[in-house]
């Protein structure tokens, strides 16, 4: 597996195109490997996300099982003389994660639940999470079965904060696209090692070519246990 | 030195400091004129009255809570519907708190906060439709204006600074001591606030800023999330 972090710049034109669109992005990204086995793997997949550590600066994290080859997209909407992309092995970290360790935590991801529109209708279908208390349930809900669980604050509410929540619409091909997307921030215990690992390589929640279910950890200061 | 404190917090507030016509526009800060005012009716001074005792009163403002512009557009009808108000634009700081300071004769100051405890006149943010919520003085205090917009506690909601950075930078707005540099003049030193003509002359003012540290700020390495940094070179 592979990290990658690639800074757009949000000046050019080209760059504008794919922030509008989860979908042209999810098609950039696509096109970053020349084997599809490099972009998808029976046991994990690319996920991508889009981050905004600053105001007008735009980074787009990739979670790869192969190495990609990003070079159209710092055409067309990168700096292609100074800077590309940084691809590292995710591989190493990947191996030392086990229980009890403590990590900050960042994840985009579409909060939804199934169901029927009406009692009459014949097809169930997704309904995304649009109040703040249910998208945390939702995390909270789904941490146990991903191998980790969110820490507990000083005052006893969970360690998360949601941020940039919102309903994204866009067009895949002709056909509108809606989706709620929310990104919460935190510090979580990894509980299980083995579905910890697959959460963050094939990633946590629906919509994942759309920038939604990429986990990463950085460190968590004052919590460095066992690494 | 003696400092009347006041909060100033209400769900909405409007201060208007070069309002005309149609457009009635706010300030993001409460204005000293306003602050004068809302004094005077709670000692009961009517507009026709002078202003008097309260002209020399030295006044200073920190944005606690800064609050979100709302803008009210006014489609008033007479009573039967036929003939139209003018449409107007009237402008709203909603959900917003300020920590105003006022200095100046301790026997006034006394007089001014036991006359906010029992007002004769409503008090209002600036505006007839915006009440204030709690009390708003804070008491009189031996301390320099300041040391009080500096040193007294934030006083946002625990919400908005549970939002906020670990140190938050408030802007203070006060008025300048003369022969300081780099100060700005509004047309908001009152005069008059007699109906037949109002009158307001000009007002230096300084702006700064004060660090105040927030322990409610939530920790969760929001702002340098860097998965890379785990991953070596």
């Amino acid at each position: 597996m592979f990290l990658t972090r690639f800074p757009i710049n949000p000046a050019r034109r080209g760059a504008r195109k794919l922030l509008a669109s989860p979908q042209a992005m999810h098609a950039a990204v696509r096109a970053g490997f020349a084997d599809p086995a490099d972009y998808q793997r029976p046991d994990s997949r690319t996920l991508w996300r889009l981050d905004t550590p600053a105001p007008a600066t735009v980074h787009l994290y990739l979670i790869s099982p192969g190495r990609p080859d990003l070079t159209h997209l710092v055409e067309q909407a990168g700096w292609p003389t100074t800077a590309t992309w940084d691809t590292r092995a995710y591989d190493p970290l990947l191996a030392t994660l086990r229980p009890g360790q403590r990590w900050a935590f960042r994840l985009t991801a579409n909060p939804v639940h199934s169901g029927r529109k009406t009692p009459d209708t014949k097809e169930t279908q997704r309904f995304g999470y649009l109040r703040a208390e249910e998208q945390e349930q939702w995390l909270l809900q789904r941490a146990a079965r991903c191998g980790f669980t969110v820490a507990t604050q000083q005052d006893g509410r969970p360690n998360l904060r949601l941020h940039q929540r919102q309903t994204q619409s866009f067009k895949r091909g002709t056909q509108p696209v809606t989706l709620t997307t929310v990104t919460y921030d935190g510090v979580l215990d990894v509980t299980d090692g083995q579905a910890f690992r697959t959460a963050l390589t094939s990633g946590i929640g629906h919509a994942k070519a759309y920038g939604c279910g990429l986990l990463t950890l950085a460190p968590a200061d004052g919590a460095a246990t066992g690494r | 030195m003696t400092v009347l404190v006041l909060r100033l917090a209400g769900p909405l507030q409007s201060w208007g400091s070069s309002s005309r016509f149609a457009r009635r526009g706010t300030d993001i800060a409460p204005t000293k004129s306003g602050v004068i005012g809302m004094l005077a009716a709670a000692k009961g001074i009517r507009r026709t009255e002078p202003l008097t005792e309260l002209l020399g009163l030295k006044f200073g403002v920190r944005l606690d809570q800064p609050g979100q512009i709302l803008r009210d557009f006014q489609t008033a009808r007479s009573l039967d519907g036929r003939a139209s108000a003018p449409l107007t634009y009237r402008f709203y700081l909603s959900d917003a708190i300020f920590l105003a300071g006022v200095h100046g004769d301790p026997a006034l100051l006394h007089d001014l906060a036991e006359a906010l405890k029992r007002p004769r006149y409503p008090l209002y943010l600036g505006r007839r439709s915006c009440p204030p919520a709690g009390p708003v003085s804070l008491g009189v205090h031996d301390i320099t204006l300041d040391d009080a917009l500096d040193s007294w506690p934030w006083l946002a909601s625990e919400r908005f600074r549970r939002r906020a950075a670990p140190t938050v930078r408030l802007e203070v707005v006060r008025d300048a001591r003369p022969g300081e540099p780099s100060a700005e003049t509004l047309p908001d030193e009152p005069v008059s606030f007699d109906p037949a003509h109002r009158q307001h002359t000009w007002r230096s003012v300084l702006r700064r800023h004060v660090d105040v540290p927030n322990d409610l700020a939530e920790r969760a390495g929001v702002t340098d999330h860097d998965p890379l940094s785990l991953l070596g070179g």
